[in-house]
């Protein structure tokens, strides 16, 4: 039903005077590659905008249409902006550099004009976009879901959860915050020794044990300035003055979460793209495994969609509240394995994603948005196998690389009987002339997300 | 499956190779195809006609010249200064010529030193520039403050390259106007074709003088192949083209005129679009201003 009113209403979107605002939430999971991938996008869509073919299939899906690209003037926005031309510089330097870590929000905002496709839009003049791609980091994503949490609900299950995983990064938390008198006192100097305690065991369990569902996520990433009296908690059940008072600091803490990240800035938020290094927790094993698939539907599931038949009217859908109405997931570093297994590593994306039921039916991709390695058969054991190689970061030689086989479907205990490598920080491969940044499925990627809009 | 059925797993594996290697170029993404040159004959053949012809002529100059001397040498000195002038004169041309085309060339190299990372080289192109155009004064203080290569193309483009994109545009207006007016009136549609192409050419030696570049007939003919090249990668300029001659056409005598002649207003269109590409063609820092505003 939904695709008869959208062929019949699509002509009649695509008259639409103005230009059309494309919000795009870049979320994902700490060292999921967000922002590798935002400076690979404002790099490539600036050339293909110049007219080099930097993403194929992204230029097949535009056909004889031309477009412009050009960064968009900030304005008096109070958004930071992403600054695409230092991240870009440093993957193009020799010797190049990873983008640094996000440690705040920022947007990558990007003026598209597309010309249109029917002969009554080519009166009206080019289609224009304002692609607005945020960036914010991963830890952050996972406050998300803490919004509908109860304090008390909330550390009963950290507490539990904390005890079922590793136990040396939590030893000294645990005994503390299980060895606490029943009723005590809500005495500042226990708030601040539990808190860090609390937050050297997330450090730990996120830099050792690979853990992905870490809360709240500004105890890791803290945003700028100082930090506020209420950040100071940390789980603990029961009903005593201290844990009354971590409570009220707890929903202070949500109600920052909810005017920060909520209300300013996903509020507007029309679709949503979720990055996950999912070759990461394979070779950081099962317990990491598991937690990273349990972040990302605790995260996708906290966001706000709508495919409602109100959201196929192209007139009322801009007069509605924003939702999510368009979902995207990719296995990013794809070229860390061999072209043979990035099918098998989409496929396994896709069968990790638990969206609601009023959720979109999402894309999910593999996708390499920095290139770093090239494919090559290797002569292991006497048979061969698909490889790759690149250069490990800031060493003059080739690895070659074997990491083991994706599997296509969540892992089983028998996968887990064998090892799966971590593989090397490969550096990545050099620009192509023109500026445009060697990828893999970067282009299937802006398709799947902005289709619809170009 | 049983034990035995399963296939062999073959051991997962990470290893350094013993030898150094060059950073990784992406070798199957597509990258934009140089058109192979092709050395046609015609070159030398124009090339030997020249020689032959311009030799010819000197020598019978020079023999005539000295049978002038024979019969007179006052009739001789004044063979040579007639013939001096007309060397001179011919010379100068060729001079000329040169130029053009050696202006053509410092375009090529500006544009390379501002896309590269070099601010100092991307500073010096940038007051070589801004000293050829009208519209570049007033740049010096904000060129030596700029810390890198792009801001410096940047400052480019707000400036002195938008203000001569304007100029650019303004000539093109005034090269439709006449084209529709001109396409509208011709009897047939041939004469259409040769006052587009006439007035196509002269707007690009208009363009060209503006940023700059003289162009002679040689370096014109580069700049001709040029603005073609360039037509296809101004992006948009077309959907302009289109925008501007329906609002220059809305005027009461053009529609009184042309009424809704198709060659007329593709005439129009032409020229606008031209006006783009030439400028496009002729600037170190490519199509300058916001693409798509009139």
């Amino acid at each position: 039903m939904s695709g008869i009113i959208d062929a019949v209403l699509s002509p009649i979107a695509d008259l639409m005077p103005g230009t059309r605002r494309v919000r795009v939430a870049v979320t994902g999971l700490a060292r999921a590659g967000k922002t590798a991938l935002l400076a690979s996008t404002a790099a490539n869509l600036l050339a293909l905008g110049a007219g080099l073919p930097a993403l194929p299939l992204l230029s097949q899906h535009l056909g004889r249409r031309r477009m412009t690209v050009a960064i968009a003037p900030a304005g008096a926005e109070d958004l930071p902006r992403f600054d695409h031309a230092a991240h870009i510089a440093a993957l193009a330097a020799d010797p190049p550099r990873w983008p640094e870590r996000t440690q705040a929000v920022s947007v990558l905002a990007l003026d598209l004009a597309v010309e249109r496709q029917t002969m009554l839009g080519e009166m009206l003049g080019a289609r224009r976009i304002r692609l607005e791609l945020l960036d914010y980091p991963g830890e952050w994503l996972l406050d998300l879901p803490l919004l509908a949490e109860d304090f008390t609900l909330w550390s009963e299950a950290t507490l539990t959860r904390l005890e079922r995983g590793p136990a040396a990064p939590v030893r000294d938390f645990l005994a503390f915050a299980r060895g606490l008198p029943a009723n005590a006192a809500a005495d500042e100097t226990l708030a601040a020794s539990g808190h860090a305690l609390y937050r050297a065991a997330l450090a730990r369990l996120r830099d050792e044990a690979r853990l992905s569902l870490l809360q709240p996520g500004r105890f890791l990433m803290p945003p700028p300035g100082p930090e506020p009296p209420w950040m100071t908690f940390f789980p603990l059940p029961g009903s005593s003055p201290l844990a009354r008072l971590l409570a009220a600091r707890f929903d202070a803490y949500r109600d920052a979460v909810r005017r920060d990240l909520v209300e300013g800035r996903f509020a507007a938020v029309d679709r949503v793209l979720v990055l996950a290094d999912v070759l990461a927790a394979l070779a950081a094993g099962p317990a990491a495994f598991a937690d990273m698939q349990a972040a990302l539907s605790a995260a996708s599931s906290a966001l706000r969609y709508d495919t409602s038949f109100l959201r196929t009217i192209p007139l009322l859908d801009r007069l509605l509240p924003p939702r999510i109405g368009r979902a995207v997931f990719a296995a990013t570093k794809a070229d860390h394995v061999a072209a043979r297994q990035r099918g098998n590593l989409a496929t396994l994306m896709a069968a990790l994603v638990r969206l609601p039921a009023d959720a979109p039916q999402p894309a999910s991709l593999a996708v390499a948005a920095v290139r770093a390695t090239e494919d090559f058969v290797w002569t292991l054991e006497g048979r061969n196998v698909s490889a790759v190689r690149g250069r490990v970061l800031g060493e003059g030689r080739m690895t070659r690389s074997y990491p083991g086989e994706v599997p296509d479907h969540p892992p089983d205990a028998a996968f887990w009987a064998h090892p799966f490598l971590e593989v090397p920080v490969f550096e990545p491969m050099r620009p192509l002339p023109g500026g445009a940044i060697p990828q893999l499925g970067l282009d299937a990627l802006l398709v799947a997300l902005l289709g619809d809009v170009l | 499956m049983s034990e035995e059925e399963r296939p062999v797993r073959v051991a997962p594996r990470i290893e350094a190779e013993n030898f150094a290697a060059p950073r990784l170029e992406p070798e199957n993404l597509p990258v934009p195809v140089t058109p192979p040159v092709i050395r046609s004959g015609l070159g030398p053949l124009l090339g030997g006609a020249a020689v032959l012809v311009g030799g010819l002529v000197a020598l019978d100059l020079v023999t005539t010249i000295a049978g002038l001397f024979d019969r007179s040498p006052w009739l001789g000195w004044i063979g040579t200064a007639v013939g001096l002038a007309g060397a001179a004169l011919i010379v100068r041309g060729l001079g000329r010529e040169l130029r053009g085309l050696a202006s053509l060339a410092t375009v090529d190299r500006l544009r390379t030193a501002l896309a590269g990372n070099d601010a100092a080289a991307a500073k010096r192109a940038a007051r070589e520039w801004a000293g050829r155009v009208e519209a570049g004064e007033g740049l010096d203080a904000a060129l030596a403050a700029a810390p890198d290569a792009t801001t410096v193309a940047a400052l480019l483009r707000a400036g002195p390259a938008a203000e001569l994109a304007a100029r650019a545009d303004a000539l093109g207006r005034t090269a439709a106007t006449q084209a529709f007016l001109a396409a509208a009136a011709s009897p047939s549609a041939a004469l259409d074709a040769g006052i587009v192409a006439w007035r196509g050419v002269r707007l690009i030696r208009e363009v060209a003088t503006l940023y700059g570049v003289r162009p002679g007939a040689a370096a014109m003919l580069t700049l001709v192949r040029r603005t073609a090249l360039s037509a296809a990668s101004v992006a948009g300029a077309d959907l302009v083209a289109h925008t501007i001659a329906q609002g220059l056409l809305s005027h009461p005598l053009a529609q009184h005129v042309g009424g809704g002649l198709p060659a007329a207003t593709l005439a129009a269109r032409r020229m606008i679009l031209l006006a783009r590409a030439a400028a496009a063609a002729c600037s170190p820092v490519g199509q300058a201003g916001p693409t798509g505003a009139p």
